[in-house]
């Protein structure tokens, strides 16, 4: 059996918002609700519940078991994804390594979070002793670094920055469930005004925290022909890589985990990047898209700037990105935002983007990063190749 | 290409920040204790003969052999920066600031800030020298200026 044996068969995602006036449990409820009634599966069928962490859900060390609680689900397969931002699209890879082995055969993925109503983020690493004494600016300070670096080695067009910054708007002005308070369209001039917050990082690099929820259903191929699914998104590559690089004291920053994992999912895949149709890379900062482009080999390292403004990354151009707004655009639902890129690649693949609908969906490159370690670029890589049922 | 945002202005050497008081944890309470004589201890270890940086509880290398501490000079240069323009609490009403990361010689990175100097002036690959920031409780901070500042 392999990964490409287990399917998705349906998606769900919640509106993401500023704020939730809902509580998170209520955000899962709504997208397992999505999920089985889309798919027309059973409460009673679902075996597996797989989530990712959540900043809300930090509160406790058994998040998924109550949360399956909550939910009223009885499974022989309950598990938490500890990888981040890359929660959601680990996920997959988990359900479908827990159908492999016969632990279960129908899995609810399900990723929430409400980090701005109800934040229990804890700290205990090593940013109390050897990162805020010097007052870095979390992330945005972290990324400050590590763009300061690649400047240094390549050159910078903080204009290429700004023209994704200004595609992924224009894609989340067709996308309802995005946040309001980004659905507003961008120029490039606005995103090299917007203020700095770690020189030489902006306002507009980086995410706006907010609220949300979503989540797939995985079952066995076998299953789905079964039940005669008439549709359905076949994982064929996957790789993740955490602490990339951890014993060598002096790495190159640029050069990230996205490096091995794409090579990895790729191969799997049988594909190389110039046969990607969409790609739909975890977007925490705008930089982290460029480098994603340079270490999948969509261009070479140092060439980010160039390729970008050479590409048109519309949903109706030259490589697709982020379809429905990414994370810097339609927010992020805390550590379910993984989750939106993935989300948005499974519907373009179902044919139901309707107005930003990509055109040719024989497959997508999903990615994932979670955690920032010191002084380095990211913790945890994750790439995901999918295509249509063939 | 589009410059790097440097508008000019004083940067804060952050020397009144009423920072929070750092708790030693059993295996990085040597590398503090050295501080209160101004002294840099980083851990070491003899089969690869490198160093490692922050204070971990283990070799980072291997298994086979724990790490020692040893003095190092806080000498090196700047691997990349950040200027701070919206600070976290304590730092808020101290910004602008220097967020550096600096290699030193001995072959870890370490991060701190830079001080005593000016915006304009900052240049990947500068020769930093240690500064000691005394803390209420007694330790020192390591912080980096210039290798040619004049101070005493």
């Amino acid at each position: 059996m392999a990964l490409h044996d287990s399917v998705i068969t349906a998606f769900a995602e919640t509106e993401i918002v500023s704020r939730s006036e809902r509580d998170v449990w209520e955000l899962q409820a709504e997208v397992m609700e999505q999920l089985l009634a889309s798919s027309g599966v059973e409460k009673d069928e679902v075996d597996g519940l797989v989530m990712a962490s959540s900043m809300t859900g930090n509160a406790t060390p058994f998040w998924a078991q109550s949360s399956a609680e909550m939910l009223g689900l009885e499974v022989d397969f309950c598990e938490q994804v500890h990888i981040g931002g890359c929660g959601p699209v680990g996920a997959v890879a988990r359900a479908a390594m827990a159908i492999d082995a016969g632990l279960c055969e129908t899995v609810l993925l399900i990723n929430a979070d409400t980090q701005v109503r109800e934040d229990n983020m804890g700290v205990r690493s090593f940013l109390t002793e050897w990162a805020n004494p010097y007052g870095l600016m979390g992330p945005p300070g972290a990324f400050g670094l590590l763009t300061s670096r690649y400047q240094h080695q390549y050159g910078l067009d903080y204009a290429a920055l700004g023209k994704l910054a200004v595609t992924q708007r224009d894609h989340a002005l067709l996308n309802d469930l995005a946040c309001d308070k980004l659905r507003k369209p961008l120029t490039v001039e606005e995103y090299l005004q917007s203020r700095m917050i770690s020189d030489p990082i902006r306002l507009l690099d980086c995410v706006r925290v907010c609220d949300g929820a979503n989540g797939l259903l995985v079952t066995s191929r076998r299953r789905a022909v079964a039940k005669q699914v008439d549709r359905f998104v076949v994982p064929i590559g996957y790789a993740e890589r955490t602490n990339y690089r951890a014993r060598d004291p002096l790495p190159d920053v640029t050069d990230t985990g996205h490096r091995v994992v794409g090579a990895t999912a790729l191969r799997q895949a049988g594909l190389e990047p110039g046969d990607i149709k969409s790609f739909h890379p975890y977007d925490d900062f705008l930089l982290a898209i460029l480098l994603q482009l340079e270490m999948f080999g969509f261009c070479e390292p140092g060439q980010g700037s160039r390729f970008i403004r050479e590409t048109d990354f519309h949903f109706d151009g030259d490589l697709p990105l982020n379809t429905s707004g990414g994370q810097i655009s339609a927010g992020q639902a805390g550590l379910a935002g993984g989750g939106t890129n993935l989300v948005e690649a499974v519907r373009q693949l179902f044919g139901q983007a309707g107005a930003r609908q990509v055109a040719d969906t024989s497959n997508a490159l999903v990615t994932g990063i979670g955690w920032i370690g010191f002084a380095r670029n990211w913790g945890t890589s994750a790439a995901l190749v999918l295509t249509p049922d063939s | 290409m589009t410059s790097r945002h440097t508008p000019s202005g004083a940067l804060s050497d952050t020397t009144d920040v009423p920072r929070h008081p750092v708790t030693a944890t059993p295996f990085t309470q040597s590398y503090w204790d050295a501080t209160r004589d101004r002294r840099l201890l980083v851990q070491y270890c003899a089969d690869v003969d490198r160093y490692q940086y922050f204070a971990l509880p283990t070799n980072l290398y291997t298994s086979h052999e724990r790490a020692q501490w040893r003095e190092a000079e806080p000498v090196g240069e700047l691997f990349s920066y950040t200027i701070t323009e919206r600070a976290p609490r304590p730092f808020r009403g101290h910004e602008p600031y220097a967020v550096a990361v600096v290699t030193l010689d001995i072959g870890v990175r370490v991060m701190s800030n830079l001080i005593h100097c000016e915006r304009p002036d900052i240049r990947i690959g500068m020769r930093l020298r240690g500064h000691w920031l005394p803390n209420p409780d007694g330790t020192n901070l390591l912080m980096f200026e210039p290798a040619e500042s004049k101070s005493a």
